[in-house]
């Protein structure tokens, strides 16, 4: 019996790390969606080459923290975006925006259409 | 000639592929801020004349290698430098700067860093020219001799 008291305490020391989980705990789940979307598309000012969620830098976790307190006082998503970028410049947003450089993104896919185009019509000639 | 396009745009940006620093925003500080030893700090005293903000702390290994420049800057230049002691323990920031010597006017005590945070300030050291409330200059990293030449020299 003492044995199984002893394993039933090992395992719910594993337990602990899941109930830790929950740092964030004034924000409902479709907020902390929100912080998790957020935090993936904010690059960590310090170590610049992951975003906060990804960083173990100070400055990762007080952002973390400042998103939460922010979406828990109501701030929209754009709102939060445009402040951080307002602090720390451009580059810290990953998300990336279509109307800022359509070049970018319509010239791959014009090239995918044009060369099935040009497949097509090859292999169709030549079946003939 | 679509590849062209395409690398050009990809170039095209005019952005800074940096952190961009905080020059030409204004100190806006909206917490009560404490020195070391507790006393109240008006904010008034921040934004009247020149005043240069040295983000420390006592476990930040670059600032005690800049520590002995930001000393040498105070003795042989007018400068009202004050210190914003990040995220640091009252204890061992007293300790460091009673071996280090102390170039500050007065350390502002930032245990949780908010203060910094809304600040912009992405870790230590960083230093702020603040005139008349206004940020005119800001370094992310090290002051030395090269950098206060570029950065800070032309306003003393």
């Amino acid at each position: 019996m003492k044995n199984l008291l002893h394993i039933f305490k090992i395992f719910f020391i594993f337990t602990l790390p899941i109930a830790a989980d929950n740092l964030y705990e004034n924000l409902n789940a479709d907020q902390l969606k929100r912080l998790d979307y957020l935090s993936e598309n904010i690059r960590c000012p310090k170590c610049s080459y992951g975003n906060i969620n990804s960083s173990n830098a100070p400055i990762s976790k007080d952002l973390k923290q400042e998103i939460a307190d922010l979406i828990g006082e109501g701030y929209t998503d754009d709102e939060i975006f445009n402040l951080m970028e307002e602090r720390y410049g451009n580059y810290v947003i990953l998300k990336t925006d279509i109307n800022e450089n359509k070049t970018l993104f319509l010239i791959p896919l014009m090239v995918l259409l044009i060369s099935i185009l040009l497949v097509t019509t090859y292999t169709i000639k030549r079946s003939k | 000639m679509m590849l062209s396009i395409f690398s050009l745009s990809l170039v095209q940006t005019d952005e800074l592929q940096t952190i961009k620093t905080q020059e030409g925003k204004k100190l806006i500080i909206s917490e009560k801020i404490y020195d070391l030893d507790g006393n109240i700090i008006p904010f008034k005293s921040l934004t009247e004349g020149k005043v240069l903000l040295n983000v420390w702390a006592s476990w930040c290994i670059t600032c005690l290698v800049e520590h002995p420049f930001l000393k040498s800057i105070t003795e042989s230049k007018d400068v009202k430098l004050i210190g914003i002691n990040y995220k640091d323990q009252n204890f061992n920031a007293m300790n460091y700067l009673d071996k280090n010597g102390d170039p500050y006017e007065y350390s502002i005590f930032d245990l949780s860093g908010d203060i910094s945070l809304k600040l912009g300030v992405t870790g230590a050291p960083e230093t702020f020219l603040v005139i008349d409330g206004e940020i005119v200059s800001h370094r992310i990293g090290e002051v030395n001799l090269e950098v206060w030449n570029e950065k800070f020299a032309p306003y003393f």
